[in-house]
C-alpha cells in the first residue's frame, strides 16, 4: 500500500471512529427500562427524595431566598445532566423527559419529579362509512375503541418508551392526583377489567367488525373487498415520543387483521386534518394526542366535558361535534354536571364521577395511554422544594426553598432551555414559564398553592373565612380559613362591582343592583395588622392601599372602551373574569380585610378565598412604574399587550429591556414634575402629591441602580438583565418581610411508605384480618395526615369483590378488617388484598398488596 | 506584466477604443442595465421567498389552526376560568381567536399581504415580526436583525477571515511543495470535512467544557456576568474558541484542498513556467504569476465568503447556544414569521446584488483583460 493510500485510509478511520462515537446512544434503549422495572415508579421517587432534601435548618434570622445570588442562564436539556456534573450549573429547573432519567440516576443528581405530557389516542368516530369516500371507519363503533384499551400493553410503553419513568394511564383525569386518590377503589377496579387482552380485544373487534359487514380474508380485514386501511396521524414532534406510541399502535392492530398507513406528521401538519379538519372526509382514524397539566387540579370533574363531548371548548371542532353523535346521554349528562359542580354534597359527587369514569371507559373517545413524568436534576449539595405538578420551574415554592444544604447565602447557577422570550409587564406581559420561574421569585401574592396538595396556604394574609351558600358541595381541609354554609350572601350596596371610566369612580351594588343582588360565595381574606410596616417594595416604598386600589382599578379600567388604556384584548379576558364579580368591599384597613362575592366556587374552601394583592395577571408592580407605562400608552408610545402594539404599531411594554424603558423613563419624569395622581377621583383618597412625588424619585432611583423598571414585593429582586446574552441575576431581598425558613415544612412530599402483613392463608367465611403499617422515612405516618385509608379484596376470578376502610390502631398501624359475612361470598384461590393509603398533606396516594390464598 | 497579458489579450474580444465621454457611457449604460437585471432579480427572489414562507397560502391554514388550538388550550387551562359557564367561555374562546387572527394579518388575503411584505421589503422598511421579539422584547425586524448581528459578525467573521486566509496561504505553500509529506497528510485529512461543524462542536464540547472543563459549554459570556468591560471582552473570546474552532475545523483540510488545487493549476500555466525558465525567485513568480492573474477569483471568494457571514450557521449556534443570526433565522422559519424570514432574505438579497454589481468594477481595477461593458 502507498503511503497516500494509507494516509487516506487512516483519515477514513478517523472519521468513521468519530461517526460511530457520536452516534452511540447514553444508554441502550433496550437497557434502559431494566433499571425502572426493579424500582417501581412511587418507590423510585420515594428513594430519590429521601436523599433529596433534608430540610432541618437551624432556626435562621435571614429573610428573603435562602441563597445571595441566582443566576439563570439558557442551556440545552440535552447537556443538562452533563453540564450539572461538570459543574457549570448547579441546577436546570425545567424537567427533562422520562429517557433522561437513566442519566440523571447513574450521574447521582437527585431530581424532582413532576407532570410531564400526557398521552392518548384520539380516534375519528365517524361512520360506520365515513360520507366523503365510503369507506368503513372500525372506530365509528365505541366497542371497538373500548376493546382499544385491551389491545395496548401501557406496561409496555411505559418500559420501552419511556424508561419506566412514567405512570400508566386509563383516564382523564391525571393518576395520582386528588380526584383519582379520592376514587382509589373505583379506579383501581376499572384498571383491572381494561388491563392488557389482547385476546379479548381481538375478540370484541372481531365481532363488531364482522356486524359491520367487514370480512377478514386471509387474516386481513377487508370491506366492499378492500383492506380496511387505519391512517394513523403520528405526531413527530414534541418530545418525540409519539412516533413509537404511534408505531405500536399500528403494530398491534396489524396483529389482529387491520392495513396501517402511518402518516407522520409534526403538529401544524396534523391540526389542519385532525381538529380543524372534517371527520367526514375520512382522512384520519386515529390521531397520537397529548396535553399537559402543570397544576395540581383538585377538581378534574370538567375533564369529561372538556375531552369527550360537543360541549367542550372545543366545541368549534367538527371532531369534538362528532363524538357527541351517539353519545350516551348519561355520559353527556354527566359530564356537563362535573364540569359545573352541579351537585349538594361531596358525596353525590363522588358517586357522579366514580359512574362518569366507567361511561368513559365505555366511550374511549381518547383512550388514555400514559401520564408522563419529568424530572428536573440538581446536584448534591443542592436542596429545593418542587410542585408535584409544576416541577421546580413552575412551581411557587422553590423561591423559598432553594439553597445551598446548610447554607445561607451564596450563588446558585441555575439552568433553564430558554429565557427572556416576550416582554415583562404586570398586565398583558410574558406567559413564558421561563419567564414565569423568574417572575415569581420576585413577586407576591396573597396566597402560596400547596406543592403537593395543591391546596392554598396564606403567603401575605392572616386568615380567611368562607359563606358558602347551603347545598353548594364544598369541604375544607387547613386551618387559616373557616366555611360556614348560609341561606343567602346579601351584597352590600357599597361594595364596589364595575368601574366608570370616564368618571373614574367605582360603581356601587347599591347603583349595579338597585334590587339588591345575593352571591353563591363571600370569602373574607384578613391581612396582618403589621402589613403596612413590614411589607416594602423594592425600591423602598412601603406598600399601601394606593397599590391595592390601582390594582382593582387595572382590573377594569384596560377593559372600559371609555378608557385611556382601553385595549379589546385585554378587555376580552378582563370582561370574562369581571363578569363574575357581584362585590368587593374593603371592610377594614387596619387591619386590612377583604370581602369578596361571587357566583362561582371551588371544591376547596381554601381555594375559594380572594385575596387581593397588588399582582396583576402577569405580575406585580407598585402604581408609580403602572402609571408610567400607562401614561405612554395613553400618549400612544407604548402599549401593554402584543394584540394593541401590533395594531398600533408601537413598542410592546417591557418593564425590564428594550426601547420600553426609554419612553417609560420619559413618562415617569414627566409624572413625577407634575406629583401626578393617577385616576385622581378615586385616587387621590389614597395618595397624596408629596407621596406620590416620592414614590416616582423611589422608583427613578431604583431604574438607575438596576437598570429596569421590575420593582415587587418577592424574596428576590431583579439584580441583571441581559437580553441577548440571555443571563439573568436575582439577589436576595433582605427586606422581605418572612424569615427563609418559613416555607421549610415543603421540603419534601410526604408520599407514604406501606406495607401489608397477614396470613398467607384464610379461610372463607371467616374475618380476614391485616396489619397495615403507614410509615415515612421509618417513622410512623401521623394519623392527623391521613384521609383515609382504603380497602380492596380481589378473589380468584379477579374482581374487587370487597372495598371498606382500615381501622386506625394509632399513629401508622391501621388493621384491615374483612367481615366473615363478606369472605363466605367470595371464591376460593389465589386472591389479593390492596389498600390505598390517601394523605391530607400530599396528593399521590400510596398502594400497596399482597397475595393470599382462600379456602373454603 | 506584459507577458501576462498578452496571451489573454488575444483570446478576448477585439474592442473599439472609445473616447473618455464613450466610455462613460458605456460604463452608465452598463451599470443602468445591471441595475436593473439585479433589482428584478431581487424582487423575484424576494417574491418567491415571500410565497415559499407562506407555501403558497397553506401556512394561513397551518396559523389558524394553531391559533385556535394554543387559545382553546389557554383558556382551558387557565384556573381563573375554571368555573365559568360554558357560553361565556365559549364566547371568549371565540373572540380571542378572532383578535388572534386580525393581529396576524390573518382576515386578508396572502395575496395583499404579499404585495405589501415585498413592497415593504424592497424599500427596506422591515417592518414588525408576527411571532418574534428581539431580545430586548421590541417586535422592530430592525432591531431583532441587529441584536443579533454582532454576536453573528464576531463569531462567523472570526472564524471564516481565519479560515479564509490560513486555508489560502497554506494552500499556496502546499502547492510550491506538491507531493511532500505535508501536502499528503492534508490530501488524507481532506474527507474530514464531510463532517459538519455542530459534528465537531459536539466533540469539543465533550472534550473541553465536559472532561477538561477549561472551556464553557455554550453562550456567549460566562454566568453571572463579569462586571468590568475587559473581564467581559475576555470572557466572550473564551465562549468563542470552541464555536470558532468548530467552523474553522470543519472546511479547514477541505479549503486548503480547494485552494492548492486551483493554485496548482496556475501553476502549470505557460507563462508561470516560463517565468520558471527565466529564472525568477519562487516567491516572485507566486506573487506576480500565480496570485495576481488569479486576484479576480480570490476577490470573488472573499466577498461572497464576507456576505455569507450574514446568513450565520444555523445549528453550530443551536449547539452552542450562540446568539447569532442562524438562529433568529431558523425560529423564523419555524414559526412561519413573515416578515423576519422576509427581512434578512432582503438585507442578502441586496449585499448580493451589490457585491455582484461591485466585483465588476473590481475586476476591471485588479485584471487589465477586463473591461465594465466591454463585450458590447
Amino acid at each position: 500500500m502507498s503511503k497516500k493510500s494509507f494516509l487516506f485510509v487512516v483519515a477514513l478511520l478517523v472519521i468513521a471512529s468519530m461517526a460511530l462515537t457520536a452516534c452511540q446512544p447514553g444508554a441502550p434503549a433496550t437497557e434502559a427500562p431494566v433499571v425502572e422495572t426493579e424500582a417501581p415508579v412511587v418507590e423510585v421517587q420515594e428513594t430519590e427524595v429521601v436523599e433529596t432534601a433534608e430540610p432541618t435548618p437551624p432556626p435562621t434570622t435571614r429573610h428573603g431566598g435562602w441563597a445571595d445570588e441566582v443566576v439563570f442562564t439558557v442551556v440545552d436539556s440535552a447537556s443538562a445532566v452533563t453540564q450539572i456534573q461538570a459543574g457549570a450549573i448547579d441546577i436546570y429547573g425545567s424537567g427533562l423527559s422520562s429517557d433522561k432519567l437513566p442519566e440523571i440516576q447513574a450521574a447521582g443528581l437527585n431530581y424532582s419529579k413532576q407532570n410531564g405530557l400526557y398521552y392518548e389516542l384520539t380516534f375519528n368516530p365517524v361512520g360506520p362509512e365515513f360520507p366523503a369516500t365510503g369507506k368503513l371507519n372500525p372506530f365509528s363503533s365505541a366497542k371497538v375503541r373500548e376493546a382499544m384499551n385491551w389491545l395496548i400493553d401501557r406496561q409496555y410503553l411505559n418500559q420501552e418508551i419511556y424508561a419506566g419513568g412514567a405512570l400508566l394511564k386509563w383516564f382523564t383525569i391525571t393518576t395520582q392526583f386528588p380526584d383519582y386518590a379520592d376514587l382509589a377503589d373505583v379506579v383501581k377496579a376499572l384498571e383491572n377489567k381494561y388491563a392488557y387482552n389482547p385476546e379479548k380485544a381481538n375478540e370484541v373487534i372481531t365481532a363488531e367488525m364482522e356486524a359491520m359487514g367487514a370480512t377478514l380474508v386471509d387474516g386481513k380485514w377487508t370491506y366492499k373487498d378492500e383492506p380496511v386501511t387505519i391512517i394513523l396521524l403520528i405526531r413527530n414532534d414534541s418530545d418525540g415520543t409519539r412516533v413509537p406510541i404511534g408505531d405500536y399502535v399500528a403494530n398491534q392492530l396489524e396483529s389482529i387483521g387491520f392495513t396501517t398507513d402511518r402518516q407522520y406528521k409534526k403538529s401544524s401538519e396534523a391540526s389542519p386534518i385532525w381538529v380543524n379538519g372534517n371527520p367526514d372526509d375520512g382522512l384520519f382514524h386515529i390521531y397520537t394526542g397529548a396535553w399537559s397539566a402543570t397544576v395540581i387540579d383538585r377538581d378534574q370533574g370538567d375533564n369529561f366535558q372538556f375531552f369527550y363531548c360537543p360541549e367542550s371548548a372545543y366545541g368549534f371542532s367538527a371532531l369534538w361535534q362528532a363524538k357527541g353523535v351517539g353519545q350516551n346521554p348519561e355520559f353527556n349528562e354527566l359530564a356537563d354536571k362535573l364540569a359545573y359542580n352541579k351537585f349538594t354534597s361531596l358525596e353525590e359527587r363522588r358517586a357522579a364521577f366514580a359512574r362518569a369514569l366507567e361511561l368513559s371507559m365505555e366511550d374511549s373517545n381518547p383512550v388514555w395511554l400514559i401520564d408522563g413524568k419529568n424530572f428536573a436534576p440538581w446536584r448534591e449539595g443542592i436542596e429545593v422544594s418542587y410542585d408535584l405538578a409544576a416541577g421546580v420551574d413552575g412551581s411557587y415554592i422553590w423561591p423559598f426553598t432553594l439553597r445551598i444544604a446548610g447554607e445561607e447565602g451564596g450563588t446558585i447557577t441555575w439552568g433553564t432551555p430558554d429565557i427572556l422570550v416576550d416582554p415583562w409587564n404586570p398586565l398583558a406581559g410574558t406567559n413564558w414559564a421561563f419567564d414565569n420561574q423568574v417572575i415569581r421569585a420576585t413577586t407576591s401574592t396573597g396566597i402560596l398553592p400547596d406543592p403537593h396538595t395543591g391546596l392554598y396556604w396564606p403567603l401575605r394574609i392572616e386568615s380567611g373565612a368562607v359563606y358558602a351558600k347551603e347545598g353548594l358541595p364544598i369541604g375544607k381541609t387547613l386551618d387559616w380559613v373557616t366555611l360556614e354554609f348560609v341561606p343567602e350572601n346579601v351584597v352590600p350596596e357599597d361594595a364596589w362591582v364595575d368601574w366608570d371610566a370616564v368618571n373614574q369612580k367605582w360603581i356601587t351594588v347599591g347603583e349595579k343592583y338597585p334590587e339588591g343582588t345575593t352571591a353563591l360565595i363571600k370569602s373574607v381574606a384578613v391581612y396582618p395588622a403589621d402589613l403596612w410596616e413590614t411589607v416594602k417594595w423594592h425600591d423602598g416604598s412601603p406598600v399601601t392601599m394606593a397599590d391595592f386600589v390601582y390594582t382593582l382599578i387595572m382590573g377594569f379600567d384596560p377593559a372600559k372602551p371609555e378608557s385611556a388604556i382601553y385595549d379589546e384584548a385585554i378587555a376580552a379576558n378582563l370582561d370574562a373574569v369581571n363578569a363574575n364579580i357581584k362585590g368587593i368591599k374593603f371592610t377594614s384597613t387596619d387591619p386590612l380585610t377583604v370581602e369578596f362575592y361571587t357566583d362561582t366556587y371551588a371544591l376547596d374552601a381554601e381555594i375559594n378565598v380572594t385575596t387581593l394583592w397588588p399582582t396583576l395577571t402577569y405580575g406585580e408592580a407598585p402604581w408609580q412604574t403602572m402609571t408610567a407605562a400607562a401614561l405612554a400608552e395613553a400618549a400612544g408610545e407604548l402599549a401593554f399587550s402584543a394584540d394593541k402594539s401590533e395594531a398600533n404599531e408601537v413598542e410592546w411594554t417591557s418593564f425590564i429591556a428594550g426601547p420600553s424603558l426609554e419612553i417609560m423613563t420619559k413618562y415617569l419624569d414627566q409624572a413625577a414634575a407634575e406629583s401626578y395622581i393617577p385616576y385622581a377621583p378615586t385616587m387621590s383618597a389614597y395618595i397624596t402629591p408629596e407621596e406620590a412625588a416620592a414614590r416616582y424619585a423611589s422608583a427613578k432611583a431604583f431604574f438607575e441602580k438596576y437598570g429596569h423598571y421590575w420593582i415587587g414585593t418577592g424574596p428576590y429582586i431583579l439584580n441583571s438583565v441581559n437580553t441577548t446574552e440571555k443571563i439573568v441575576t436575582i439577589v436576595n431581598n433582605p427586606d422581605y418581610p418572612d424569615l427563609s425558613d418559613k416555607w421549610n415544612m415543603f421540603g419534601e412530599p410526604k408520599v407514604a411508605e406501606v406495607a401489608l402483613d397477614g396470613e398467607a392463608q384464610a379461610v372463607l367465611g371467616t374475618d380476614f384480618v391485616f396489619d397495615v403499617a403507614v410509615t415515612f422515612k421509618g417513622e410512623p405516618y401521623a394519623a392527623k395526615d391521613i384521609k383515609e385509608v382504603k380497602v380492596m379484596v380481589y378473589d380468584a376470578t379477579g374482581l374487587i369483590v370487597y372495598t371498606g376502610l382500615a381501622d386506625l390502631v394509632e399513629d401508622g398501624k391501621y388493621t384491615a378488617t374483612i367481615p366473615a359475612d363478606k369472605t363466605a361470598a367470595f371464591e376460593a384461590g389465589a386472591s389479593k388484598v390492596e389498600v390505598a393509603v390517601v394523605p391530607l398533606i400530599v396528593s399521590i396516594p400510596t398502594f400497596a398488596d399482597l397475595e393470599f390464598v382462600t379456602v373454603k | 506584466m506584459e507577458t501576462v497579458s498578452e496571451p489573454i489579450v488575444t483570446s478576448k474580444p477585439k474592442v473599439k477604443k472609445n473616447s473618455s465621454s464613450s466610455a462613460f457611457q458605456r460604463i452608465f449604460r452598463y451599470s443602468f442595465v445591471r441595475l436593473i437585471t439585479l433589482f428584478v432579480t431581487v424582487v423575484i427572489g424576494v417574491y418567491l421567498t415571500i410565497m415559499i414562507a407562506n407555501m403558497g397560502g397553506y401556512v394561513d391554514t397551518i396559523m389558524k389552526a394553531e391559533i385556535r388550538e394554543r387559545i382553546t388550550i389557554s383558556v382551558a387551562n387557565n384556573q381563573a376560568y375554571k368555573n365559568m359557564p360554558k357560553d361565556q367561555l365559549n364566547e371568549l374562546i371565540l373572540e380571542r381567536i378572532q383578535l388572534e387572527e386580525k393581529r396576524m394579518g390573518l382576515d386578508r388575503p396572502l395575496v395583499i399581504r404579499s404585495v405589501n411584505f415585498l413592497k415593504n421589503a424592497m424599500t427596506l422598511n422591515l417592518g414588525r415580526a408576527v411571532n418574534m421579539n428581539s431580545d430586548a422584547g421590541s417586535r422592530q425586524v430592525r432591531l431583532i436583525i441587529l441584536e443579533r448581528l454582532p454576536y453573528t459578525l464576531l463569531l462567523m467573521g472570526t472564524s471564516n477571515l481565519i479560515l479564509f486566509f490560513s486555508a489560502m496561504f497554506l494552500a499556496l505553500a502546499l502547492s510550491r511543495n506538491y507531493g511532500s509529506i505535508w501536502d499528503k497528510i492534508v490530501i488524507a485529512l481532506t474527507p474530514t470535512s464531510s463532517a459538519p461543524a455542530w459534528f465537531y462542536g459536539i466533540f469539543f464540547i465533550l472534550i473541553f467544557a465536559a472532561v477538561l472543563r477549561i472551556l464553557p459549554f455554550g453562550g456567549v459570556m460566562d454566568a453571572p456576568i463579569p462586571e468590568t468591560f475587559i473581564a467581559r471582552a475576555l470572557s466572550v473570546l473564551k465562549h468563542l474558541i470552541l464555536p470558532a474552532s468548530a467552523l474553522i475545523i470543519s472546511t479547514f483540510f477541505l479549503s486548503i484542498y480547494n485552494w492548492r488545487t486551483f493554485f496548482l493549476i496556475n501553476s502549470s500555466e505557460d507563462y508561470v513556467d516560463t517565468a520558471k525558465a527565466k529564472g525568477l525567485q519562487g516567491r516572485d513568480i507566486e506573487r506576480r504569476y500565480i496570485l495576481r492573474p488569479t486576484l479576480p477569483y480570490i476577490i470573488t471568494n472573499f466577498a461572497l465568503m464576507l456576505i455569507g457571514i450574514w446568513t450565520g450557521a444555523i445549528v453550530t449556534e443551536t449547539v452552542f447556544q450562540w446568539p447569532g443570526l442562524g438562529r433568529t433565522i431558523f425560529k423564523a422559519i419555524g414559526l412561519y414569521d413573515t416578515p423576519v424570514i422576509v427581512g434578512t432574505t432582503i438585507i442578502y438579497a441586496y449585499l448580493l446584488a451589490i457585491t455582484v454589481f461591485l466585483l465588476d468594477f473590481v475586476y476591471a481595477l485588479v485584471d487589465p483583460r477586463v473591461k465594465i461593458g466591454g463585450g458590447k
